[in-house]
């Protein structure tokens, strides 16, 4: 993979970038002098995680050839799972008509219905769909597992070698078979995994800011993942090799996450995966910020959880790459608390005057500046332009759900697999974005505190500047929290159920 | 993965009759404010010696240039048009407002063609408003010659890089030389352009780029040769260069902060530059769906950052030479590389930031017009018109730095004796002798020997002003003391007690 014109320049960037954040944190663990000393040891513990950032970023984009077999004829039967837990049957049987009309000889749809133990109401309308379209539906009666239980479960019932898991929404291209198909040629490749597209990602700010997040994480981020024989499963929009699977024990039940994790977990067995830089079938990005809140909750928990209980570093049978990049991946959810750190540093300072470096603000400057610039531009270069503003704001203010997963964790609070959902949910999300809007009214109160203090010092003055940054960051978040959008009428039953059985446990 | 991206739509390009009126309230704004502000200033050290090195004949000229930092291409200009229009400061500054105004309209050529009209108009607005560069339009040296002949060697670069005709690798080639000869950190220029030549070589439109650049750059030096030969023979530049201070961070983001928001007093310098972190958020507002960074952007950031960062490289590992006006190169790229950046941000956030960034630039050209503490206001005038006044005949007056002398002689109309500490014969000594603590003494004795009263007036402190002062403040009777400009003062002594001795005829 090369994201420039030719290999030499992209690692050029890549050891430019490298070189930068490496003298940025050398000079600001060693060469400055401490100021508080709490504040600056969280501020090179902070250092050090955006140093890993960018070091298994770089690891990932890398530029790297990886040979791949494709073998076209190669034309096993396969199953098609359809994973559906109370989802409107409007959306489900749009994604029943493509997937029938997927274009492979010997292949067999299957809706996966999970609404039974999932208590929704309209649980049965998947075994009419089912009917309608000549389908199977297979119907799971003892609950378990979430959305793995429910893929184990059908697993028992079918026999074809190789598994399509789409959820719900997803919608494949005719094509999806045949452009994915051709990698098991290769008796080693386990699963093999496409982009997760959303269609409506226009449609308001909150699906703008998950795909303009998405973007990044199969653009770049995937794309290094597969050179580096790291891709893991993302649930949907994926096919896997029943055999690898079974090696296993099939679909990890124990996390949220189970994709991440039943990766991991073939990947330890030796076997490969590889990711297809195609859109074989679009879906559907969280329609109101709620889900969205929700989804990244899951995301970021179920992530975490593979650090604390199955960390990769100290998994037998992976390779380095493979042990880096699953570290990358989980541990990005570890940002939410450098972020908080980071933000709350300028209010810190309004407040107490206290600052983790005692050093000119201009020396700092000096440093930091061609290292987040390099930084930016790589992120641009490497995702081909498809990064944006918004996509880093929703990252950044996402620290509350991210440390929220952090403590969950830390105090070992159970949590459930919620299913996103698939309609539009009204109602006032502000609440969600309380930290945020505290933070801009504290921000406000420290800055006439400081300035009362110490009057227009330098350090106050970047310390606003720094203040406003992080406001602007979360303006974008806040407006998507607060945009008022009419909820369909599907949603509103949808989410009194959700409500009434929110959590589905093992 | 490019069909999952959406088109980025361009705002449409302003019509060419707004491209027009704009340009010329443009050139009206500079032309106004520099006959009614800033030529109006005092004359300047610098600029007196620009007036001290025109006014003779070309191998005189030569001959004193070669012992000074410069090249000679500005000074062969000045003198020439001295004697079209007149040897006076405010012929000469003229001059330099002439380029002033070529620069606009070159920087608007540049900027509309490496992107769009709407850009080249931002970008002009930029360099119009920037006190740092109405400044020095309305300054009688080299600065506006080498920013609008940079910008134009800067236009055939890119017109090679994008169209490689042979006309385009001529002019390459002349403004290359012309710029050499106007300024030693043109250097920087082609320096810049070498770093992005090597890394779009095969981007470039001309075939066989490699070798028809090391056939320009051959013959830019070889022009530059007969100079470089001269002053070698000469013994290399002089002493006659300001002593200069090894340049810090600070320093660094002093120049930016300068180009763009003029000189201010430290108090506001220091808010400006520590809202550096905005920066940060600028660049994060240009993370934009679809909106590359082409290489013809990139070109822009390096000009503007490859000559200050040499320089800052150079002076901190060498010998300091870093003034942000001799970086006056990077000035255009820089307003250039704004003006681009502003143009990819959603509608919304560029207009608040282009009226936000156009009023404070506005307000700051304001402070630096009025403020009489505006740091490089040096006010001569005034000063020296207090020396014509209060020194007499039975006075000296004593200068040093000694080459403040030239601004000094422009305006000094009494009937005191001139002279400087150390002792400097400009016509036989040649370059300013350097200061020994040793000499202090005997050269205060002799500058003091048979008058009443000495005026010290010192400025441009080349490390030794406090050891003159502290010697007379031991010596004499102080009587006075006026500081006329930010470090310029006048210090009045009394040397004799005996009355003087007044002959009738």
């Amino acid at each position: 993979m090369e994201f420039l014109k030719t290999t030499r320049a992209s690692r050029l960037l890549l050891l430019i970038n490298l070189t930068l954040s490496v003298v940025y944190f050398v000079y600001v663990a060693l060469f400055s002098p401490p100021g508080n000393t709490i504040l600056f040891g969280l501020l090179v513990a902070a250092g050090a995680y955006h140093l890993w950032q960018v070091l298994s970023y770089i690891h990932s984009v890398w530029p790297r050839q990886r040979r791949r077999v494709f073998a076209s004829r190669f034309t096993p039967p396969v199953a098609i799972f359809i994973t559906v837990c109370g989802e409107p049957s409007d959306i489900v049987e749009e994604t029943i008509v493509a997937a029938k009309a997927i274009n492979y000889p010997n292949f067999s749809v299957y809706i996966l219905n999970d609404g039974y133990v999932a208590k929704r109401d309209n649980w049965h309308e998947a075994e009419s769909l089912a009917k309608k379209h000549g389908i199977i539906c297979i119907t799971r009666r003892t609950p378990g597992g979430a959305k793995a239980g429910n893929i184990n479960h059908a697993l028992a019932k079918t026999t074809q070698p190789f598994i399509v898991i789409f959820d719900a929404d997803h919608i494949p291209k005719p094509h999806f078979l045949s452009a994915m198909m051709g990698y098991f040629g290769d008796d080693q490749v386990a699963f093999v995994q496409s982009p997760q597209y959303y269609k409506n990602n226009d449609e308001n700010m909150v699906t703008g800011g998950a795909w303009e997040q998405q973007a990044l994480f199969f653009g770049a981020i995937m794309k290094g993942k597969d050179t580096s024989g790291a891709a893991f499963m993302c649930g949907t929009n994926m096919i896997l090799r029943r055999s690898a699977l079974d090696e296993v024990g099939g679909m990890c039940e124990t996390s949220i996450a189970e994709d991440f994790l039943t990766s991991l977990l073939i990947h330890e067995k030796q076997w490969t995966s590889v990711y297809v830089d195609e859109v074989l079938a679009e879906g559907l990005a969280p329609e109101d910020f709620l889900s969205y809140y929700k989804q990244q909750f899951r995301w970021a928990r179920g992530s975490l959880e593979v650090i604390f209980k199955y960390n990769p570093l100290f998994r037998r049978g992976l390779t380095m790459s493979q042990r880096l990049q699953y570290l990358s991946s989980a541990g990005f959810y570890l940002s939410g608390l450098v972020v908080l750190l980071n933000a709350a540093l300028p209010l810190i300072y309004f407040f107490a005057g206290l600052e983790p470096l005692a050093i000119g603000t201009m020396n700092l400057a000096l440093v930091f500046l061609p290292y987040m610039f390099v930084v930016l531009y790589t992120i641009q270069q490497t995702s081909n332009f498809s990064y944006t503003f918004r996509a880093l704001s929703f990252s950044l203010s996402s620290f509350p759900i991210h440390c929220k997963a952090v403590w969950q964790i830390l105090t070992r609070q159970k949590s459930g697999f919620v299913v996103t959902s698939k309609r539009k949910v009204s109602g006032n999300f502000g609440y969600l974005v309380t930290p945020h809007l505290a933070y801009i009214g504290l921000a406000v109160f420290g800055v006439i505190v400081g300035l009362l203090r110490e009057g227009v010092s330098s350090a106050m003055v970047a310390n606003i500047a720094w203040a406003v940054i992080y406001i602007a960051i979360f303006l974008p978040f806040i407006n998507a929290a607060l945009e008022k959008t009419p909820p369909s009428e599907e949603a509103k039953d949808e989410i009194a159920l959700q409500t009434s059985s929110e959590e589905l446990r093992g | 993965m490019s069909g999952w991206m959406q088109n980025f739509h361009q705002p449409k390009e302003v019509r060419w009759w707004i491209v027009i009126v704009s340009l010329c309230a443009m050139v009206a704004f500079a032309v106004y404010f520099s006959l009614v502000v800033f030529s109006q200033t005092s004359l300047r050290l610098d600029e007196a010696q620009s007036l001290f090195q025109t006014n003779r004949d070309v191998p005189g000229m030569l001959h004193l240039i070669a012992q000074d930092v410069h090249v000679p291409g500005y000074h062969l200009l000045l003198h020439y048009w001295q004697l079209l229009f007149g040897n006076d400061i405010f012929a000469a500054r003229m001059m330099s407002l002439v380029f002033f105004v070529l620069l606009i309209l070159a920087t608007f050529a540049l900027a509309s063609y490496v992107f769009n009209r709407n850009v080249g108009l931002f970008a002009a607005l930029l360099v119009t408003l920037s006190p740092f560069m109405d400044w020095y339009g309305s300054e009688a040296r080299m600065y506006s010659m080498l920013a609008f002949i940079t910008v134009i060697h800067q236009l055939t670069f890119m017109k090679l890089y994008q169209e490689g005709r042979t006309v385009h690798w001529v002019w390459f080639t002349l403004t290359a030389i012309v710029g050499m000869y106007t300024h030693y950190f043109f250097a920087f220029v082609i320096l810049t352009e070498v770093i992005f030549f090597l890394f779009t070589r095969k981007k470039f439109a001309s075939p066989k780029s490699l070798l028809k650049f090391s056939i320009a750059g051959a013959i830019v030096f070889a022009a530059l040769l007969p100079w470089l030969w001269y002053v070698l023979q000469l013994g290399s530049a002089s002493n006659t260069q300001p002593s200069l201070t090894e340049p810090s961070s600070i320093d660094l983001f002093n120049t930016y902060a300068q180009f763009i928001f003029g000189f201010q007093i430290d108090a506001l310098n220091t808010i400006l530059v520590s809202l550096w972190p905005i920066v940060v958020l600028l660049a994060f507002f240009a993370l934009q769906k679809n909106r590359k960074t082409s290489n013809e952007a990139i070109f822009f950031v390096l000009a503007a950052i490859v000559p200050v960062i040499g320089a800052f490289i150079i002076s901190v590992t060498v010998r300091p030479f870093f003034q942000s006006r001799y970086l006056i190169v990077a000035l255009p790229a820089l307003m250039i590389f704004l003006a681009w950046i502003l143009s990819i941000y959603t509608r919304r956030v560029r207009i608040t930031l282009q009226i936000g960034l156009v009023t404070v630039i506005l307000g700051l050209f304001v402070v630096q017009a009025v403020n009489p503490n505006t740091p490089v206001k040096e006010d001569y005038r005034e000063a020296v018109g207090y020396l014509s006044q209060e020194a007499t005949s039975q006075d000296v007056i004593i200068l040093s730095a000694p080459f403040t002398i030239y601004p000094t002689e422009y305006y000094y109309q009494g009937d005191a004796k001139v002279t400087t500490q150390p002792i400097w014969n400009r016509f036989s000594q040649g370059s300013v002798p350097a200061f020994d603590e040793q000499k202090l003494e005997t050269e205060a004795k002799q500058n003091t020997q048979s008058y009443q009263k000495a005026w010290l007036m010192l400025s441009y402190d080349q490390g030794y002003n406090d050891d003159i002062k502290n010697y007379f403040d031991n010596h004499f009777e102080r009587l006075a003391g006026r500081e006329f400009s930010k470090g310029l003062w006048v210090y009045s002594y009394k040397v004799r007690y005996d009355p003087g001795v007044k002959i009738t005829p």
